[in-house]
């Protein structure tokens, strides 16, 4: 992303309603999985370096879950759902409507439900986005990685660079948003990373 | 006391002082490749992102063949000696299981080519190594003894 946040083509406050909106949908699909209810919390929109990617979520060598999709289509970019290792196991038990702490590792069975996850999550936020602009997309079959935060990021990092080579030093924007389930509070960050493009079509597409 | 000093995205740094700890935090399809010369004590830690600098001139340090040429540099410049140098390498893991995705995005393999076809072109070998794979690594360099090391997600410490 070389875009400039400032850039004139860019309508930023019809896109961050769009955004909002695909977030809450995405909260909506999840709520329904789990049998919990699931808010929206800060959804906000920033502008950060690649490099500074790692550290975002405190040390790149805490154990944490990468939830990764392409998306593909009309518009594209990567979604990623980040959640604490700790903080997954707690969802996995949800899901199985368990008591909190019955899992205690994530296994195949573990991960293909966070893949599920991944895959409600994605399509419900798509899904709003097309009902609001007539853009439509699709996600890939997610890809669930347990590692080291960093190791995580680097799929990002890497897709980007790639993607556009002038972005590394150049700001990306980001849209972040954490979640809550029920009355608990989890960092669950959902981050869209659009591609080159996107934005114009999204926000063209919303007016 | 050890002193660990953090090496991000795209960064080198060479080290004579004994304290000092290089660190590579979480590679997973990056790279983190040591120098260290022996009589020196002398080390160097390259921490690549990308496979191939086409252009040759944005940043060195972010890509695989031109970071490990300034990394070599960097140390001839401080006194090394070529001939001596411990060469060791980590990381360039394929994060993504999912064929749909890891076929299209396999830098991790990108990069562990790069880093071998630049050492061939050097005439250097690496004394050893631990890439490729599906998880993600932290790089340790203890700059006192040359010592490196890899540690992986619920793993002790090891070197290579």
């Amino acid at each position: 992303m070389s875009e400039n946040p400032e850039s004139k083509k860019i309508d930023f406050n019809n896109l961050q309603e769009i955004i909002l909106h695909g977030f809450q949908n995405a909260a909506k699909g999840f709520s329904g999985m789990i049998g919990e209810v699931m808010q929206v919390i800060d959804p906000s929109v920033k502008a950060i370096s690649l490099k500074d990617i790692p550290m975002f979520l405190g040390s790149p060598e805490n154990d944490a879950v990468g939830i990764y999709l392409r998306v593909e289509g009309d518009i594209s970019g990567q979604i990623m759902l980040i959640l604490p290792y700790d903080k997954a196991m707690e969802i996995v038990d949800l899901m199985f409507e368990q008591p909190f702490g019955t899992t205690t590792q994530l296994g195949q069975i573990e991960r293909s439900a966070l893949a599920e996850v991944g895959n409600l999550t994605g399509a419900f936020f798509l899904n709003a986005i097309a009902e609001m602009t007539g853009v439509s997309a699709r996600p890939t079959p997610p890809a669930v990685m347990v590692d080291m935060v960093g190791a995580i990021l680097d799929v990002i990092i890497a897709t980007m660079g790639q993607v556009d080579r002038s972005a590394f030093n150049d700001k990306v924007l980001m849209f972040q948003s954490n979640f809550s389930i029920g009355n608990r509070e989890t960092k669950a960050n959902f981050w869209i990373i659009p591609d080159p493009g996107t934005l114009e079509k999204l926000s063209a597409a919303g007016n | 006391m050890a002193n660990s000093i953090a090496i991000g995205l795209a960064e080198v740094k060479v080290s004579r002082s004994p304290d000092d700890v290089l660190v590579a935090f979480g590679l997973g399809s990056c790279l983190g490749i040591g120098m260290y010369d022996p009589i020196l004590h002398m080390g160097g830690l390259l921490h690549a992102v990308l496979p191939i600098n086409n252009d040759h001139k944005s940043e060195q340090s972010k890509y695989v063949d031109s970071g490990i040429t300034m990394l070599l540099d960097l140390m001839i410049q401080a006194g090394a000696q070529k001939n001596r140098l411990i060469i060791k390498m980590a990381g360039g893991a394929n994060m993504l299981n999912v064929s749909s995705l890891s076929s299209t995005f396999d830098i991790g393999n990108r990069n562990i080519d790069s880093a071998k076809l630049t050492f061939t072109k050097m005439g250097i070998k690496p004394k050893s190594e631990e890439v490729g794979g599906k998880i993600g690594r932290t790089v340790r360099l203890y700059v006192a003894n040359g010592r490196y090391t890899i540690r992986m997600m619920g793993e002790q410490e090891r070197e290579i």
